[in-house]
């Protein structure tokens, strides 16, 4: 029994305050409904609309996180259903399809109220959604189809996406940083009409500011994760992210708790103290977690398996000093852009020109010395899977590390199957051996 | 014997083999530049005496060199093109211009360029909102383009030379509108097939070549006595692309399509590009504002503080009000490519502005295969047999 546990991922406790934000962010929305403040449903938009929400005090929900959680509470089921019948193509986005098929629940059948058997107390009608343009059409096409079921104003965040080479064109990123400021000072004027009140100034740059600080920390708490044996696997990533991404919960408090996981981790690196017992293998996991299936882990934990870095998506911007950005509009732009562009420079010096979402795999795999990379295609979410077979490439070509790709979905919990990937593990054991003698072969440093 | 150097033969030779053109410019010296979606602004391209080569799918080509670097689970019709691209269908390319019209475009824009290796390739971010400010940004896009294409020509972009350009494609523009007015009699006086031939074949050729081959196509469809058979039910066709013509006439087999809303239709030709002092604001107002593409988010009042549905399905579908009135559309065939979610999402929406004018219309989808014809074929007989009862 003393033995099996030693096999089973060692978590931290400093994560599980910031995993608790996640259900309070529900809860609260629903209490500010019920005492007539304002929520609105809002699109992950990489700290580019977030902190605008925040400083007015609007409490917000995420469709996209919500999904998840009725995924893995088994409820979407129903919801999925339910989109089907209003004639939604299936093959859409697990995560909008779940919404669309609340919403229908919610505004056709229950006249507003919410969904008795919805979890964490359910989503409230919003005041507005905040729809965004990055990373994919779904986030804020699926938004415009809630207009079918409810009255509640759109306002897409526009999202810029250059390409490696283009962004290197004289001007370009200040151009872009115009295009953000104006849309932003368009967007506040927006919230502060849906919302009846002004905007304090003060509060939005103490936001900011919050907010860059608190990603600052979560971003030095995983550069802590290259050392081996690494203190901190992914599981504890996943469950700590959504203060720093989502920005839940209270700022001054997440920024305190991510703090407390920094001493947790570093007291565990000093200590060399793994995340997972005889750490053997360390790799790296690609994008979208089975976030209904998390127990895969353990047991890939048993056999030693360390999940040393994942998610490109969920990770927070290389750290950019904007202490000299007087306007908070301006330093809440590039620090969005930074999510992106932080990665253009190292992309174009390796000439990987798909490295949007490609290349800070290829970063990854090299600092962070991953044996492997786990690519888990998803059925519904394209825009998380597109760039997979590239990386595997990528991967290969350039570093000598080997991907297993095991399909699933984000909602749909039929396509992932655990003990056909766990019968995976042992074949794919052999390939990372292999090609850490290769990697020696050919110079790499592990 | 007619004769297949005109005219709709002429289309129909340039359709069944369309690079053959562009190969011929190559060899006698011109560069090719290959784009994948009417949102590139040609104008640019043409101006710098550069040939542009619209890279299209082939439904008859099996995707297998593109499984390497998409997923299954991926727009079929960006998966097929880059299967013909890399399995070297478009070795005369000197060049690739994308665009972020979709995220399909966005992302295998960057496959693309990472698995080929042309002289030059660009890729053109694009706005989803017609907000003034992303106006101002996609200009400045378009901006960067002009200065990348002069790097690659060695040459200035003089603006007499680009409002040139624009005019002529404004001809183009004005072309196809009046080849659409063709389809207005009863019977229409052009198959839906046919035009799926001639508007693939001009974006195959030089604009100039291709005003001529539209200017002589309307000419003989006008004097044509062989029309296409009258039938019972007059189609509207609404998809992001419909641009082979055995999918065109799968449907025709039973109806007249008499309007092709997709990029393989009419909808790069309904609006023609305003003259402005600087020409960039006048092409970066056309192709941010005026192709109705799904991709685009609009809405009744830019920054709204208020929702109407009906107001909200007027600004985004309001435009096929009119079409339906002027063809005597009596049913509308929402043609859905698999896995594309701009159009997937609009669908009950679509439905519902369909249902509000009283238009029967119907939801298919197919994945850019010869072997979607066959249930392709089933549901649009079903389809046409229930509105015609």
């Amino acid at each position: 029994m003393a033995d099996e546990k030693k096999k089973t991922i060692n978590r931290l406790k400093s994560m599980y305050p910031l995993r608790a934000k996640v259900n309070e962010t529900y809860l609260k929305s629903v209490e500010a409904i019920q005492a007539g403040k304002p929520a609105v449903w809002a699109m992950l938009n990489f700290y580019y609309g977030d902190p605008v929400l925040k400083a007015m005090d609007v409490e917000v929900v995420y469709p996209e996180n919500y999904g998840a959680i009725a995924a893995a509470m088994g409820v979407a089921r129903e919801y999925l259903d339910r989109a089907d019948a209003e004639g939604f193509p299936t093959h859409l986005c697990g995560y909008s399809l779940t919404t669309l098929g609340y919403a229908s629940r919610m505004m056709k059948e229950l006249k507003g109220q919410i969904p008795p058997e919805a979890p964490l107390g359910g989503m409230p009608k919003p005041l507005f959604l905040m729809s965004s343009a990055a990373i994919c059409d779904a986030r804020y096409k699926w938004f415009q189809a809630l207009g079918r079921y409810m009255d509640a104003p759109v306002w897409p965040l526009e999202a810029p996406i250059p390409g490696i080479k283009e962004f290197f064109i004289e001007g370009y990123y200040g151009r872009m940083v115009k295009l953000g400021v104006k849309h932003l000072r368009d967007f506040v004027a927006f919230v502060e009409k849906m919302v009846g009140k002004k905007m304090d100034w003060d509060k939005l740059d103490k936001t900011a500011n919050l907010m860059i600080e608190v990603n600052r920390v979560w971003h030095e708490i995983n550069e802590l994760r290259k050392v081996n044996p690494c203190p901190m696997h992914s599981r504890d990533f996943w469950s700590a992210m959504p203060a720093a991404l989502f920005l839940a919960g209270d700022l001054e408090d997440s920024l305190r708790l991510y703090q407390d996981m920094y001493k947790e981790v570093k007291d565990r690196v000093n200590s060399h103290i793994g995340a997972v017992p005889n750490e053997k293998y360390r790799l790296v996991f690609a994008e979208l977690p089975p976030w209904h299936s998390l127990s895969f882990f353990d047991k890939l934990a048993e056999r030693g398996w360390n999940f040393v870095i994942e998610s490109f998506g969920y990770h927070p911007p290389i750290p950019l000093d904007l202490s000299k950005v007087s306007d908070p509009l301006e330093r809440i732009t590039k620090f969005s852009l930074q999510f992106l562009v932080g990665y253009y420079e190292d992309a174009r010096k390796q000439n990987v020109l798909g490295g949007t979402s490609a290349y800070p795999y290829l970063k990854y795999a090299k600092e962070w010395k991953c044996d492997g990379a786990i690519l888990h295609p998803l059925i519904s979410c394209r825009s998380a899977s597109t760039h997979l077979p590239y990386v595997s490439d990528m991967l290969m070509e350039k570093l000598k590390v080997p991907s297993l790709s095991i399909e699933g979905d984000i909602v749909d919990l039929r396509l992932f199957n655990p003990e056909d990937a766990l019968a995976k593990a042992e074949p794919f054991e052999e390939s990372m051996e292999h090609y850490r003698k290769v990697r020696k072969q050919e110079g790499l440093d592990w | 014997m007619s004769d297949k150097s005109k005219g709709l033969n002429k289309a129909r030779e340039i359709y069944s083999n369309n690079s053959q053109r562009a190969r011929e410019l190559k060899a006698a010296g011109k560069k090719i530049i290959g784009y994948p979606c009417v949102y590139v602004p040609l104008e640019l391209l043409t101006a710098l005496d550069l040939v542009p080569y619209r890279t299209c799918g082939d439904i008859k080509e099996p995707v297998t060199e593109a499984d390497r670097a998409l997923p299954h689970s991926f727009c079929p019709i960006m998966r097929n093109c880059l299967d013909c691209a890399l399995k070297g269908k478009n070795d005369f390319l000197d060049g690739m211009v994308t665009i972020h019209s979709c995220d399909p475009q966005e992302k295998t824009a960057r496959i693309w360029e990472s698995y080929t290796n042309y002289p030059y390739f660009h890729f053109i971010d694009m706005p989803v909102t017609v907000r003034p400010e992303a106006l101002e940004y996609f200009k400045s896009q378009l901006n960067d383009f002009r200065k990348t294409l002069e790097a690659f020509t060695g040459k200035k972009l003089p603006k007499d030379k680009l409002e040139a350009a624009i005019k002529s494609y404004n001809q183009q523009r004005t072309l196809v509108r009046e080849l659409y007015e063709l389809t207005k009699p009863s019977p229409p006086r052009i198959s839906g097939t046919e035009i799926v031939q001639v508007v693939k074949a001009l974006t195959s050729l030089p604009v100039s070549e291709g005003n001529d081959l539209l200017t002589e196509v309307i000419g003989e469809v006008k004097s044509r006595t062989d029309v296409p058979e009258k039938k019972l039910t007059r189609l509207l066709i609404w998809s992001s692309t419909l641009d082979d013509a055995d999918i065109m006439q799968v449907f025709e087999d039973k109806a007249n399509v008499v309007m092709n809303e997709s990029c393989g239709g009419i909808r790069a030709y309904r609006a023609a590009v305003k003259s402005t002092y600087d020409p960039l604001e006048g092409l970066a107002s056309y192709y941010l504002n005026e192709i109705t593409c799904a991709r685009t988010f609009r809405q009744a009042t830019p920054g709204e503080t208020g929702k109407d549905y009906a107001r909200d399905l007027q600004s985004r579908f309001g435009y096929l009000k009119g079409i339906i009135r002027d063809w005597k559309i009596s049913g509308a065939v929402m043609l859905l490519v698999r896995y594309c979610d701009p159009f997937a999402f609009e669908m009950p929406s679509l439905k519902d502005y369909f249902d509000s004018i009283g238009v029967p219309s119907t939801y298919i989808e197919y994945d850019y295969t010869t072997g979607a014809l066959a249930p392709l074929r089933t549901r649009a007989e079903a389809f046409l047999e229930t509105i015609s009862q």
